[in-house]
C-alpha cells in the first residue's frame, strides 16, 4: 500500500526534534517578517529554512512542493506586473506590453512570502511522521478522538485509492467512456465515484462498532504508546525561537 | 424524546468515523476530476455529505481535517485555506438541518449559498497571499480582464473566486445530494446526533 504522506524516514537531528519545536519555528518564521515588515527578514528566513532542509536531507523533496506553487507565482508576476492598480513607473517593455516597477515589486513580495510559508511548513511536513504530529497535538490538548480521526485518514486514503483503481477498471471493462467531450467525462464521474463512496460509508458502520467494542467512547484518560520527550536540543531551540519572537515584538513596539 | 441541537459538540462514534471517510471522498473526488480532466475541483463532496449526514460540527471538523491532510500530502498552502473548508462544512450542515437538501431547486440554491460563503472566506486569503489571484486559468483570465478594465482589485478578486466556485460547488452539492438520497435509511440514522439511550431501571 502506498504511503500518501510526504514524510521521509531519515536519521538527522531535524527528524529527532519534537514536533512542537518545528511548529514554533513555523510561527516565528511567518510572524517575525510581518512584525518587522521588510523583505530582508523574509529572505533571511527563506535561506534559514533551506539550510535546515539541506541538513535534514530533504531539500530535494521540497522542490516538487515549490513546483506546485510555481505556476501561480508566475501568473502573479505577469498579471500584477502589467495590471496592478497604481502602476506608474514603466520598467521593461516588449511586444507593446509594459511591465511596471510597482507591480513587479509587489509580485516579488508575494513570491517571497509564499516561498517562506512553503519552506517553513516543508520542514515540519517532510521530517515529521504524521502520527507523531497528531500525538504532539493531543499532548497540547487536542481531543484524542479528533486525533484518531486525523491519523486514520492517512490509512483510509490509500485504501480508497486502491478501490478507486479497481472500480475504474471495472467500469471501463463494461464499456464506460472516460474520454471525449466534457459532457461524456462529466457523465462518467458519477458511476466512478458512487461505488467507492457507498463502500466506504458502509465500512464506517463496521469501523464504528469495532471502535466502540474497544472502548473508544470511554471518558477515561488516554495514554500514549510512544511518549515523545523534549531533548536538550528542543529546549535550546524553543528558547531561541521564543527570544526571536519577543525581539520581533519589541522591535515593532519601539519602531511604531 | 427531545431533539438535540444541531450544534452539539458531542459527536457519536459513527459520526466521528464518518469524517475520515468523508475526507477520503473529497480526495477521491479531486482525483477522479483530474483523471477525467474536468475543469472543476470537486473536492468538497465529502465535506458536504458529512455535514448533511452528521450536522455542521462534523462538517466543520471534516473541512479542517481535509485541508490539514492536503497540507501534509500535496501543498502546504492548503493549511491556510482550511477556514474556507470549515465555512463550507458549517453552512452545508445548517442548510441540511433547515431542509434545503430535499428537492432539486433547493439543492441549486444551497449550492449557490455554499459557493458565496466559500468565496467570502477565500477572497481575503487570496488577496493577502497572492494579491487576489486563485491559480485557476478561467478565474485568473477573468481577473486579468477586470484589472485591465480598471475595476477595483477586491471586486476583480471576488469575481475570480466566484466564477470558479459557483459551478464547482453546485456540482459538488448535486453529487452529494445524489449520494445522500440513495443511502439506505439504516445507515443514515447512525450518524444523527439525536438518538438517545433509554433506560429501564
Amino acid at each position: 500500500m502506498k504511503n500518501i504522506s510526504l514524510y521521509e524516514d531519515k536519521d538527522t537531528f531535524l527528524h529527532h526534534l519534537h514536533p512542537n519545536t518545528k511548529l514554533l519555528y513555523i510561527i516565528v518564521a511567518n510572524l517575525v517578517p510581518v512584525l518587522i515588515g521588510t523583505h530582508w527578514v523574509t529572505t533571511c528566513f527563506i535561506i534559514l529554512s533551506f539550510l535546515f532542509l539541506l541538513c535534514g536531507k530533504v531539500a530535494q523533496k521540497s522542490l516538487p512542493m515549490l513546483g506546485f506553487s510555481f505556476m501561480i507565482l508566475l501568473t502573479v508576476i505577469i498579471i500584477q506586473g502589467i495590471f496592478r492598480e497604481g502602476n506608474v513607473t514603466p520598467l521593461y517593455s516588449f511586444w507593446g506590453i509594459t511591465f511596471y516597477r510597482e507591480g513587479l515589486t509587489f509580485a516579488v513580495f508575494v513570491t517571497l512570502n509564499v516561498i517562506n510559508i512553503l519552506l517553513s511548513f516543508a520542514i515540519l511536513v517532510l521530517t515529521t511522521k504524521p502520527s507523531d504530529m497528531v500525538e504532539a497535538f493531543v499532548q497540547l490538548g487536542l481531543s484524542p478522538k479528533i486525533g484518531y480521526v486525523v491519523s486514520s485518514v492517512f490509512q483510509i486514503i490509500p485504501h480508497m485509492s486502491e478501490k478507486m483503481a479497481t472500480i475504474t477498471d471495472a467500469q471501463r471493462s463494461r464499456g464506460m467512456e472516460t474520454e471525449g467531450s466534457l459532457l461524456i467525462r462529466l457523465k462518467a464521474f458519477v458511476p466512478l465515484i458512487a461505488p467507492v463512496v457507498m463502500n466506504s460509508l458502509i465500512d464506517t458502520k463496521e469501523r464504528a462498532i469495532a471502535l466502540e467494542v474497544r472502548g473508544f467512547d470511554l471518558s477515561v484518560r488516554k495514554t500514549f504508546l510512544h511518549a515523545q520527550k523534549r531533548s536538550k536540543l528542543d529546549k535550546m531551540g524553543q528558547t531561541l525561537l521564543f527570544l526571536v519572537l519577543i525581539l520581533g515584538i519589541l522591535w515593532r513596539i519601539i519602531v511604531c | 424524546m427531545s431533539k438535540r441541537s444541531m450544534w452539539s459538540f458531542k459527536l457519536n462514534t459513527a459520526a466521528l468515523v464518518l469524517i475520515p471517510a468523508a475526507v477520503g471522498i473529497n480526495y477521491i473526488g479531486k482525483m477522479f476530476a483530474s483523471i477525467l480532466k474536468l475543469p472543476l475541483w470537486l473536492d468538497s463532496i465529502g465535506t458536504i455529505l458529512a455535514a448533511c449526514l452528521a450536522g455542521p460540527i462534523a462538517g466543520a471538523i471534516c473541512g479542517a481535517v481535509n485541508n490539514i491532510i492536503y497540507g501534509f500530502t500535496l501543498d502546504p498552502v492548503s493549511f491556510i485555506y482550511a477556514f474556507a473548508s470549515v465555512g463550507i462544512g458549517i453552512v452545508a450542515g445548517v442548510l441540511a438541518y433547515k431542509g434545503m437538501f430535499t428537492s432539486i431547486p433547493r439543492v441549486i440554491v444551497s449550492g449557490i449559498i455554499i459557493a458565496c460563503v466559500s468565496t467570502l472566506i477565500s477572497t481575503p486569503i487570496n488577496i493577502s497571499l497572492y494579491g487576489g489571484q486563485t491559480g485557476n486559468i478561467w478565474g485568473d483570465g477573468l481577473f486579468t480582464i477586470c484589472m485591465a478594465k480598471g475595476l477595483p482589485m477586491w471586486l476583480a478578486s471576488t469575481l475570480d473566486e466566484l466564477v470558479v466556485d459557483l459551478p464547482d460547488k453546485i456540482a459538488a452539492v448535486f453529487i452529494a445530494y445524489g449520494i445522500y438520497k440513495s443511502l439506505p435509511k439504516k445507515l443514515t440514522i447512525l450518524y444523527k446526533n439525536d438518538n438517545q439511550v433509554e433506560n429501564f431501571d
